[in-house]
């Protein structure tokens, strides 16, 4: 690749870059994604916490009647509710009947019946609760939830078992197996799993990256298939190089869609500090509940430096592949055809990785995530999740970097080969067997 | 000399779209490419551009290998383009940063070519009221004919020493070919060299002075249009009469190439053979309305060559 042929690529890239941004769908389709990325969040906190968004406010239940058949007896109710939120409720021994009592409740609105029962498989606490009034069945499930819990320790104390007892029983049971070397010594095998909390972390970001390259790729095969149908191809060549045309629109493209999804990312943590601060109860962050546990401790900049590398290589390749489909084509109606290609290389780059997560999940890390790893179609999607989770050494992500750039490499000088022959192509769309044929004779 | 094209050949595959073309250009002025559809004009213009690799020979400009990038070159091109959607101003721009003209300079030139070719109201849409600025058309707001002339402004914005220009007047109405040809005449007039192919013989003869006519990939006939016009005579010999010369023209032996209900367009083997037809005429008291002995036309010349060499096939 000589480097005159990627002067005026910068002219390109800018005239490019102004005109994505100023055009009407960029700006609709970003004002789309932003409102959406801001209303996620509370959206989600709507949808998972519907029913618990008063959780941590104070419940209105004033006064607890209890009705106590069991063999636990004397249990002071007061201090089995330590939370904040439920320690102001009065329980009191139902001295009346019980129809008389719910009368009261009915009246009362504030006050609960709780009839504690006890058969040989089981306690049942059941709860009457005025049918109006400022007592939802939220609140009953609450206090529910907190009895039920304390309940339990209280049964196993009237048992006579110990806390070092309870704990023994209630210990986990694991099995590992181990394997020896030929010498008898153990080989020590580190558990490479990972949980659901992670698998969906990294789903998300393989989603993320395939929506960003979809976006980008395909903007710019139809950016170039419009220069070719409108023959303004004709005017640019005589100014800058094929090359450099596809250079300067891939670099635009990726720097709008990079734009637009910072942006996105800035508006999903905007949106998950407001539902923090705004929604009553929700003291800890919507992102915190469903990212898994230690993902800040590996979120640091060489990690972020090497996921945003391998995206933007993986971007790039897969732009430089749409752009080679967009310059097969000579109108915008054979576009679908002509990315039938970069679809099919796209899906098998997904699906390697989605793959390699599920596998992560059930057997951790095998022969088969490492080459999901390291293989330059599915590494852009499945590593960046896998570094952010701590799963990726990096001398792995190095090779994977190495490997990317000479697959980039590679298909960038088949296509300098063949790219001015195909921009000014015009008829049918070009396959790949009379591509491979185009790169022999030119 | 200027430009040189020496030996320029393009195939693919086996099928040669272009073989072994040469010509020269010595001086200012505008030189036509004329062929039939497919003779393979505009692949040459596209090889001298350098925007389509050629398998074989050079184009050397003031003796140097022509390069379309170093060299200020502009190119209206036979299938018009402009972004559709884009403001005409901003890719106006566009084309002459592409081409290295400063910023403040190619908003005088489109200025004066918008003037010009009376495309200012597209490219400068006057204020609406309430409005601080106004905003540039997009392309796909003009009609075909004011698209064109978008484009020559595209063309002429570097100023180009050496301009192409691919069927520049075709779906042009007459008064916006008369709007382009007073162009042609400004950028003869400012020593300016073009390249023009077209199918309009009568607009080649108006402006060229030396032509190549292609046929199939090749020259079939090259050199100054007056030269090759003076090398076949003056053997076209239109009469008009009030009566019938049928009977003269027989016993002259002359052909007839043409006939209207008055005149007849005949072919003469030499002036002196039209001079005794003339005589005999004047002698016998034929009453002669028109007598015109011309050079064949560049479209007699043209059917001729790319008709001989179709036969010859």
């Amino acid at each position: 690749m000589k480097k005159s042929n990627l002067a005026g690529w910068k002219d390109v890239f800018s005239f490019t870059l102004v005109q994505t941004l100023k055009s009407k769908a960029f700006l609709i389709s970003y004002i789309i994604l932003i409102t959406l990325s801001l209303i996620s969040m509370p959206l989600v906190n709507k949808i998972f916490n519907s029913g618990n968004e008063d959780v941590n406010a104070p419940s209105p239940i004033k006064k607890v009647y209890v009705y106590n058949s069991t063999s636990l007896q004397d249990i002071d109710f007061s201090k089995l509710l330590p939370e904040e939120n439920m320690n102001h409720i009065l329980f009191e021994t139902a001295s009346e009947e019980y129809d008389t009592l719910s009368k009261e409740v009915e009246k009362e609105t504030t006050s609960v019946i709780l009839t504690i029962t006890e058969d040989s498989n089981m306690f049942s606490l059941h709860f009457l609760k005025a049918g109006k009034g400022p007592v939802k069945d939220t609140h009953i499930q609450a206090l529910g939830n907190a009895l039920a819990k304390q309940f339990q320790l209280l049964r196993i104390n009237a048992s006579g078992i110990t806390d070092e007892q309870n704990a023994m029983l209630n210990a986990k049971i694991g099995t590992s197996v181990s394997a020896a070397d030929v010498n008898g010594e153990i080989i020590l095998k580190e558990d490479t799993s990972i949980s659901m909390a992670e698998y969906w972390f990294i789903y998300g970001i393989l989603f993320f990256v395939l929506m960003a390259n979809m976006l980008s790729s395909t903007q710019i095969a139809s950016s170039i298939v419009t220069e070719k149908s409108t023959r303004v191809v004709e005017y640019l060549l005589i100014t800058v190089k094929p090359l450099a045309l596809m250079v300067g629109k891939i670099i635009a493209m990726l720097f709008a869609t990079l734009f637009q999804m910072v942006s996105m990312v800035i508006a999903l943590f905007v949106s998950n500090r407001i539902t923090s601060v705004i929604i009553p109860g929700n003291s800890s962050s919507m992102l915190e509940q469903f990212l898994p546990k230690d993902i800040f401790q590996n979120i640091n900049i060489v990690n972020i430096l090497l996921c945003f590398i391998l995206v933007m290589l993986g971007m790039i390749f897969y732009a430089t592949l749409a752009g080679l489909a967009g310059a097969t084509v000579s109108r915008i109606e054979e576009l679908n055809e002509g990315l039938t290609l970069f679809t099919i290389t796209n899906l098998i780059g997904v699906y390697i990785g989605l793959g390699a997560s599920g596998t992560l999940v059930g057997a951790g890390i095998n022969p088969f995530v490492v080459f999901a790893f390291l293989f330059p179609l599915s590494s852009p999607f499945i590593l960046p999740g896998a570094i952010l989770i701590g799963k990726a050494t990096l001398p792995l992500v190095g090779i994977a970097i190495v490997l990317e750039l000479v697959f980039i490499l590679l298909l960038f000088s088949f296509v300098a080969k063949i790219y001015e022959t195909l921009i000014l192509h015009n008829g049918n769309t070009i396959k790949l067997k009379e591509l491979i044929h185009l790169s022999k004779t030119v | 000399m200027s430009l040189s094209v020496n030996n320029l050949s393009k195939s693919y595959g086996d099928k040669v779209v272009l073989d072994n073309l040469s010509f020269e250009i010595h001086e200012p002025g505008v030189y036509a490419l004329l062929g039939t559809n497919g003779a393979g004009k505009t692949t040459t213009l596209r090889i001298i551009l350098g925007m389509l690799a050629k398998n074989n020979g050079e184009v050397l400009w003031k003796g140097k290998s022509l390069d379309p990038i170093r060299t200020n070159v502009g190119y209206l091109a036979e299938e018009r383009g402009l972004y559709p959607k884009y403001s005409l101003l901003d890719q106006l721009l566009y084309f002459a940063k592409l081409r290295n003209v400063p910023k403040h300079t190619a908003m005088d030139r489109i200025k004066y070519w918008a003037d010009r070719l009376a495309v200012t109201e597209y490219v400068f849409p006057p204020k609406t009221k309430g409005r601080k600025t106004s905003k540039s058309n997009r392309a796909d707001q003009l009609s075909k004919g004011n698209q064109q002339k978008v484009q020559l402004v595209a063309a002429l914005i570097s100023d180009p020493e050496l301009l192409i220009l691919d069927e520049p007047l075709s779906g042009l109405d007459p008064v916006n070919t008369d709007l382009f040809k007073s162009i042609i005449r400004e950028e003869i007039s400012k020593d300016k060299y073009l390249i023009m192919s077209s199918h309009q013989m009568p607009t080649i003869e108006e402006f060229c002075s030396d032509i190549t006519i292609l046929n199939r990939g090749k020259a079939v006939l090259q050199g100054n249009l007056n030269e090759i016009k003076k090398g076949y005579g003056r053997v076209n010999l239109f009469v008009k009469s009030d009566v019938d010369i049928a009977s003269y023209i027989s016993s002259f032996g002359l052909t007839i190439a043409g006939k209207t209900p008055s005149e007849y367009h005949l072919k003469v083997k030499s002036e002196e053979q039209a001079m005794e037809f003339l005589t005999k005429l004047i002698n016998d008291q034929i009453p002669i309305v028109k007598f015109e002995l011309r050079e064949p036309s560049l479209h007699e010349i043209f059917i001729e060559k790319v008709g001989d060499a179709n036969e010859e096939k």
